[in-house]
């Protein structure tokens, strides 16, 4: 406490991972200041699906993270923090070929070596939870502690009466450094003292860092229909196709190539996804790409065909040169944190990451070894020297 | 003997050329039913901008009535409609 | 794509309204190619909405816009082998690759289509100033009254208040007469009398004037009370109707009746139309009062500048002159008119629902951070987020903020909500390329 106390931290991005952050420090007695380019979960934060998945990961650090970041969400809906924002529910990963059954099957093998309930589901009870489902869905497991969140809702919950100072529109040009560690952030001229900086900025890192080679944009066209049911999910659970892990495994790198998942909303309305477009920072979404998500998305649950299209949007996830998340100290800069390249599991991990970037920065036990995350590794030859 | 449609059970007569619209306001339904919707749906801006009118037709989907002709024999009811399948799912 | 095949390609005009019948009759008869998409099944848009079928006749306002509307489709009826009419389909606007699409609602297929330009004249979305019960079945947007009274040819049953601000309000109440239903009462909120400078100049326009006079006319013979200075306060429900508490000058009444219809002016439908730079490779021209409201006799004449503006840029120039001059009359004839019936925005109820489509209240926006970003107030507010696209809620909430919500960046697609079905079974047209 007393070292928070007189500590004043500059946070860098006001998506789900800083807003954590920031939620964490000033919990624990920090002064912080979170400034935004635009302003709160106007990045990838807002623009993205709610899975809070560990169907979805790929086997190893990965897949234990999630376990864990997904569990902390749960102590935070129970102890009131994100009260009636996390909801648990199934996904189901369905398989349509029998290639695509393999690699199921050897997903739900992965999931359950890392400790995760997988159950197996036979087709008459796959469409009593899932009526209407496609003919074509030949195999499919249930992974029943999954959840459900919105970046966004998360994002404000976590800044709503937490005496985070929020800046919006103010775009940080540089990290100001005396002698080898950070004074304070540029923004617009002004010069905003800090003790320590977090950078958790997505693709506004890059600027700022210089991980131009490290981090690589991938936009993932979506889309949103009507509501198929008032006020509840329309479905019992989140549809997670095999091409969908064929792409988070690396088997299929393609930016034709479409990663379905079918998110039945709370507000009764589908939210549909998507592509994964490598070096593609920009927001706009195609017909071709579109019809492209919704065709395959027809096939896996025809039903699909009675609902209307409300938007399409578009959200760059920030990915890192080896696929894993880059969390902690910055190699060179003393004071500086980093807590980017979450690429599409930042809803998931967000909470979980900020909780632990916060107590990094407090010097606090972080609790869990995640060592294989900091940006050290990019840096080898130097961390040797 | 003018055509029909029908709103849930009620069948609707209309004159060929009209849209859904104005045959069920002749028919005394302005309430459109709550639906998916959060409000009640009814027929409000004639031009297909406000989409208060948006109705399930069964085994098609959703439609502006204000825009869309009566066709005979067609199965309306308020959105969302997910068609038969969902008519059995267990939800609370 | 070479010169010749460019040069061939049609001008995309959207929307069948006089402004986009000007425009794709305009190009048509300088012989270029068009392509006419209006999302009915007929042409007309709301001023020319033409009758079903079997409707009875009714009086559908001043012989001049008739005349108006009959010299034009003659006038399309002597080019029409240059214009490729789409009916039933809907534009859905311009993708991330340029593409300009539109949903066939007859073929149940979204199709889009090269185009060397493209016009788009989709009119005016009426401004609805809320009040608490304005989302119940029963209250109507006047002009949708209007338009279904010239389709069918019926004016709705019962007693019915028309209410709000602006000349349609006038025109509907005495078409609704004409048609056999005279409204129990016309209530204006402006208070012309307050600014004699407008009204004044206001009496110098011809034709509108004697249109005014005509429908005053229809009112007066019906005794429509038309009552200034007079607003709803709110609607609840009462039996089989309405009860409306509304103000009369500075006294408060509670009206009852079947139908409420409300209006407060014209907005242009520009909700996610954006225009390319002027130099773009496929030029944008917005026309009618989806640009600027002018009314139905300038949306003629802007349909033209519009074509012409397009003429323009492929090396065609036209004089266009008298063509600004008379749109100058109509617009300070708009601004007369806007000005003379001026009020004060009013403070909805915390109760009063902003926005339909998802059900948020007054009290839900003043829950923002009242340094909310655009994007919070969709996201977390869920404003301008619904089926609609905030084009309801969108002029009520820039009038609540005295500034407008910055539209989404980079424009969004589809412009309407769209059959999923449809847009999956999406296919580039080939027969233009």
């Amino acid at each position: 406490m007393a070292r928070s106390a007189s500590l004043h931290v500059a946070v860098i991005g006001a998506g789900i991972v800083g807003a954590a952050a920031a939620h964490f420090l000033a919990a624990a007695g920090a002064r912080v200041t979170l400034l935004d380019a635009s302003g709160p979960a106007a990045g990838a934060t807002g623009a993205s699906d709610g899975a809070v998945s560990v169907a979805s990961k790929k086997p190893g650090p990965m897949m234990d993270l999630a376990r864990h970041a997904r569990a902390f969400y749960g102590a935070c809906e129970a102890d009131g923090l994100l009260g009636g924002l996390f909801h648990r529910r199934s996904t189901f990963l369905v398989a349509r070929t029998p290639l695509e059954a393999d690699l199921v099957a050897e997903h739900g093998a992965d999931l359950a070596a890392a400790g995760e309930r997988v159950l197996d589901v036979d087709r008459p009870t796959l469409l009593s939870r899932i009526p209407g489902l496609g003919d074509g869905v030949c195999f499919a497991l249930e992974i029943p502690d999954d959840g459900h969140a919105l970046g966004y809702e998360i994002t404000q919950r976590l800044l709503q009466g937490s005496g985070v100072t929020v800046r919006r529109n103010a775009s940080v040009s540089e990290i100001v450094m005396r002698a080898g560690q950070a004074v304070g952030v540029a923004v617009r001229g002004d010069v905003l003292a800090a003790d320590a900086v977090l950078v958790a900025a997505g693709m506004g890192s890059v600027g700022l860092l210089g991980l131009g080679d490290i981090l690589i944009p991938r936009k993932g066209q979506m889309v949103v229909t009507d509501r198929a049911a008032a006020g509840r999910p329309a479905i019992d659970g989140h549809l997670m196709a095999a091409s969908y892990l064929a792409a988070k495994r690396g088997i299929v790198r393609d930016n034709a190539h479409i990663g379905l998942v079918i998110d039945p909303l709370v507000t009764g309305q589908f939210l549909i996804g998507g592509s994964r477009e490598e070096h593609r920072c920009d927001h706009t979404t195609d017909a071709v790409t579109i019809s492209a998500i919704l065709r395959d998305a027809l096939d896996l649950y025809p039903p699909l065909r009675e609902r209307r299209v409300l938007r399409t949007f578009a959200g760059v996830r920030t990915a890192s040169r080896d696929g894993l998340p880059i969390i902690g100290p910055h190699p060179h800069l003393g004071g500086v944190t980093i807590a980017t390249g979450f690429e599409g599991d930042g809803i998931c991990l967000g909470p979980f990451m900020g909780a632990y970037a916060a107590r990094m920065i407090l010097g606090e036990a972080p609790g869990v070894d995640l060592s294989m995350l900091a940006p050290q590794r990019f840096s080898r030859v130097e961390a040797l020297a | 003997m003018n055509p029909c449609f029908y709103w849930i059970d009620r069948p609707v007569s209309f004159r060929p050329g009209e849209t859904i619209a104005a045959a069920l306001l002749r028919a005394g339904i302005a309430d459109l039913g709550a639906g998916g919707g959060i409000v009640p749906g009814r027929v409000f801006c004639g031009i297909g901008a406000c989409q208060a009118c948006v109705v399930a037709v069964l085994g098609e989907g959703a439609v502006e009535a204000c825009l869309t002709p009566a066709r005979p024999g067609m199965r309306l009811a308020p959105p969302p409609s997910l068609g038969p399948h969902h008519e059995r799912a267990g939800h609370e | 794509m070479s010169e010749q095949a460019m040069s061939e390609l049609p001008i995309l005009v959207v929307g069948g309204g006089p402004a986009g019948v000007a425009a794709a009759v305009s190009l048509a008869e300088a012989g270029l190619r068009v392509l006419l998409v209006e999302q009915r099944e007929r042409l007309g848009g709301a001023i020319h909405r033409q009758p079903a079928p079997d409707a009875p006749q009714i009086w559908r306002g001043p012989a001049r816009h008739r005349r108006n509307w009959t010299q034009l489709t003659s006038r399309l009826e002597r080019v029409a082998a240059r214009i490729e009419l789409r009916t039933s389909s809907v534009f859905l606007g311009v993708d991330g690759a340029g593409r300009f699409l539109c949903e066939d609602r007859r073929a149940g297929q979204v199709f889009a289509r090269p185009v060397r330009a493209a016009i788009v004249a989709v009119g005016a979305v009426e401004r609805i100033r809320p009040f608490e019960g304005w989302e119940r079945p029963g209250v109507m947007s006047a002009g949708g009254a209007q338009v279904l009274l010239k389709e069918t040819g019926r004016p709705p049953e019962g007693p019915i208040v028309v209410a709000g601000s602006g000349p349609l309000l006038l025109a509907v109440a005495a078409q609704l007469a004409r048609a056999g239903n005279p409204p129990l009462a016309v209530l204006e909120r402006g208070k012309p009398w307050s600014r004699p400078k407008a009204l004044a100049s206001l009496m110098m326009a011809g034709p509108q004037l004697a249109e005014a006079a005509a429908y005053a006319t229809a009112l007066a013979l019906n005794r429509v009370p038309y009552r200034l200075d007079s607003e709803v306060l709110g609607v609840s429900e009462a039996g089989q109707g309405l009860a409306i508490r509304v103000r009369l000058g500075t006294v408060e009444r509670v009206l009852q009746a079947r139908q409420l219809l409300v209006h407060d002016g014209l907005e242009p439908n520009r909700v996610g139309i954006s225009l390319p730079a002027p130099e773009a490779d496929v030029p944008v021209v917005l026309a009618g009062d989806g640009r600027e409201i002018v009314g139905a006799d300038a949306a003629l004449l802007d349909g033209q500048r519009a074509a012409a503006a397009v003429l323009a840029r492929l090396g065609r120039a036209v004089p266009v002159a008298a063509l600004e001059a008379a749109l100058g009359k109509a617009r300070a004839f708009q601004r007369d008119l806007a000005d003379a019936l001026k009020s004060p925005p009013t403070l909805p109820s915390p109760e009063t629902m902003i926005c339909r489509c998802e059900g948020r209240r007054y009290a839900d926006f003043t829950a923002l951070p009242a340094e909310a970003s655009a994007r919070e107030i969709r996201l977390m507010g869920r404003f301008g987020l619904g089926a609609c696209q905030g084009r309801f809620c969108g002029p009520t909430l820039a009038e609540l903020r005295g500034e407008p919500l910055p539209p989404a960046s980079p424009p969004r697609w589809p412009l309407r909500p769209v059959s999923l079905a449809a847009l999956a079974s999406f296919s580039m047209d080939q027969t233009e390329t």
